[in-house]
């Protein structure tokens, strides 16, 4: 088959591999009908996120048809469409049974290397390092998924791939973070970031009751978006445009009762404090960028809540915690508990109260893959979301 | 409530609604004893000890019985290519690595049912000697399962280390690590045999520092389609 391959920091090639084969009992194996390229995946290209192995097959948002499926998957059969979540999931052990789905203890097999990092190890992921389990990715045309009992979400209904492939990842990961956020009725909610997840942030944040949502990026076309949800966007490398005091300014001086970091470790700055980060992390004093993160503790009210779904991977320096301490807030982050949110938001999608291809800029083949990873990175093209559809032959 | 106090304790806490209900507790290889926590063992005089703990959903007495089969132990613990039982307590152990064999004999020393089994090495490659405890986690939560694990291996231990591509200790927590996962889910999680790209030069460095090169143990079956 082909496959999207990570052969190296900025080296992404479209190449033949053998095809996937059911290994274990749980196991499926999926025709892949659409996959997508995440903002996570960048972090993968710039070489943020340790223990790649050349050869690593890329993509965790993807969904198909099912060709196969192991000895003790029940509840799928050949022929049945399913969207996969990101994370693998084993619905067996005591953090699958809090809902804690991300958190999942069973099916990392290199828990070891995270172990070592982080304390604990989460989940497996698909096509995101070995740390996160060395799982081969869904930006192929078939793939294998552990755990098929539990993860995949059959779609029923006649609605076509683009609009329920979102579902993999980056709607319940928007809806996630707006759910942390802990939005009640009327409140003013900070958005930086307006890629995919900002977009899903954006939009189940008025969901879940956001009064006002005020959504901060650069990038002309994803402001445009965000205000056609209903956001009031920032341009943050506007001439006199402060954040934060636009952030005063749009909540009568008291800040946003929620901030919500869609941005995460690779935040743009052309300010001394991007600098001042680039630097730190050439030398390798510090692995990440935390500059939305420093803008977002500053900016949210007093006893606010700041969520985090933007990706951060090791030690960041110079976070405000004293202010995160002197103002009381609340802070939650984290993997998405994919499985928790896919059923009620594919309902959300079938009642038509949301249609999440309205961010889809780009469609496209597995061969255009590589050179379409550095449009995405460099934001090129008027990009917001790059779908690729493994089966299509190059347009000519 | 009184009655669930230790005794000579004297205590300003009258309500615990969910403390464990136990006098003293003696955990999975003396993890506390008398209130206080235990550390391991030190390594010392050619002596290596390694515990380990993990929380499993369900009972120890269903526990007690997977680890108690030594002859599914190849089911679960890596690179053990076959166990066999010789004796009422005894067994016969062979591992095989990509570059070579180990084998020894193991006796068990103590086996309360449900509740506890320990063991040691009586001759061959491998000079171990070790003990799992089951017990029932507190609020309900499963079975906090427990390895004390000891090597007496000297030059041996590092003769493992070469052989096995994996460090004594780090060996002795995968397989508990995997004993959870077949335990809960019937599997153990799995990528060797999965597609890949060309791994390139470095390769099989990168493979051996993620310790991707030690075989993944089958678990109840591996082709079951
Ligand atoms: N928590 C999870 O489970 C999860 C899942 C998916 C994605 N993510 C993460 O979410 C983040 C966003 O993903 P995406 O797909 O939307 O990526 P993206 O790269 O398309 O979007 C990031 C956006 O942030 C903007 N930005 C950069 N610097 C900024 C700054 N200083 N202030 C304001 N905006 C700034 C960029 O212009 C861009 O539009 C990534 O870190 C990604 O890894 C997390
Ligand atoms: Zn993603
Ligand atoms: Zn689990």
């Amino acid at each position: 088959m082909k496959a999207v391959c990570w052969m190296g920091k900025s080296k992404i090639e479209t190449l033949k591999v053998p095809d996937p084969v059911i290994l274990n009992p749980h196991d499926a194996i999926l025709r892949v009908t659409r996959t997508a390229i995440c903002g996570s995946d960048l972090h993968l290209f710039d070489g943020f996120i340790p223990t790649m192995e050349q050869g690593d097959i890329l993509g965790h948002e993807f969904m198909g048809i099912v060709e196969d499926v192991g000895r003790d998957v029940k509840n799928l059969k050949p022929g049945d469409r399913v969207v996969v979540p990101f994370t693998i999931a084993c619905g067996q052990c005591e953090f699958c049974h809090k809902g804690l789905w991300s958190a999942c203890d069973n099916t990392n097999p290199n828990a070891h290397l995270m172990e070592t990092a982080y304390g604990y190890s989460g989940s497996g992921l698909f096509g995101y390092s070995h740390m996160m389990g060395g799982y081969a990715g869904g930006q192929a045309q078939y793939v294998r998924v552990p755990f098929a009992n539990i993860g995949p979400l059959k779609i029923e209904s006649d609605l076509p791939d683009e609009k329920v492939l979102f579902l993999t990842d980056i709607f319940p990961t928007g809806y996630m973070a707006a759910e942390n956020a802990q939005i009640a009725e009327g409140d003013a909610v900070a958005v930086w970031g307006c890629g995919p997840v900002g977009q899903f942030a954006i939009a189940s944040a008025f969901m879940l009751g956001a009064g006002r949502v005020i959504a901060v990026d650069r990038i002309p076309e994803r402001l445009e978006l965000a205000r056609s949800l209903g956001a009031i966007t920032v341009d943050y490398t506007e001439q006199d445009v402060s954040v934060l005091q636009a952030m005063r300014d749009l909540t009568g001086g008291m800040g946003p009762d929620s901030c919500i970091d869609a941005v995460g470790l690779e935040a743009h700055s052309n300010q001394l404090q991007g600098v001042y980060d680039k630097v730190k992390t050439m030398l390798m004093l510090e692995t990440d960028r935390p500059i939305v993160l420093r803008q977002a503790i500053q900016a949210v009210r007093k006893g606010g809540t700041l969520s985090v779904p933007g990706v951060y991977g090791g030690l960041l320096d110079k976070v405000p915690f004293g202010a995160a301490f002197g103002k009381g807030i609340t802070m939650k982050m984290g993997q998405t508990h994919m499985h928790k949110y896919m059923k009620p938001l594919l309902e959300r999608i079938e009642k038509g109260q949301i249609d999440p291809s309205y961010i889809i800029s780009h469609r496209i083949t597995l061969e255009e893959a590589p050179h379409m990873y550095e449009v995405w990175r460099d934001k090129k093209e008027k990009v917001t979301k790059i779908v690729i559809d493994p089966w299509a032959e190059k347009a000519a | 409530m009184a009655e669930i106090l230790r005794k000579d304790a004297r205590t300003a806490l009258h309500e615990k609604p969910g403390a464990e209900q136990s006098e003293s507790r003696t955990l999975g290889a003396n993890v506390v004893e008398d209130g206080r926590y235990m550390p391991p063992p030190t390594d010392e005089d050619g002596k290596q000890w390694v515990r380990t703990s993990v929380l499993i959903k369900g009972e120890p007495r269903d526990l007690y019985g997977l680890w108690h089969n030594v002859e599914d132990a190849p089911l679960w613990q890596e690179q053990i290519a076959s166990v066999t039982r010789t004796g009422e307590k005894t067994s016969h152990w062979t591992m095989q690595s990509a570059t070579g064999t180990l084998e020894w004999d193991s006796e068990i020393m103590a086996d309360e049912p449900g509740h506890r089994i320990s063991w040691r090495s009586i001759g061959g490659d491998s000079e171990n000697a070790g003990e799992v405890v089951f017990e029932a986690a507190p609020g309900g939560r499963g079975t906090y399962v427990t390895v004390l694990q000891e090597f007496r291996m000297g030059k041996l231990a590092s003769g493992f280390e070469t052989l096995t591509g994996r460090n004594p200790k780090q060996a002795v927590i995968e397989n508990l690590r995997q004993f959870k996962a077949l335990a809960e889910t019937g599997e153990i999680p799995r990528t060797h045999g999965q597609p890949h790209g060309p791994r390139g030069a470095a390769g099989t460095v990168k493979s051996a520092a993620y310790a991707e090169n030690v075989a993944q143990p089958p678990g109840l079956e591996r082709m079951a389609s």
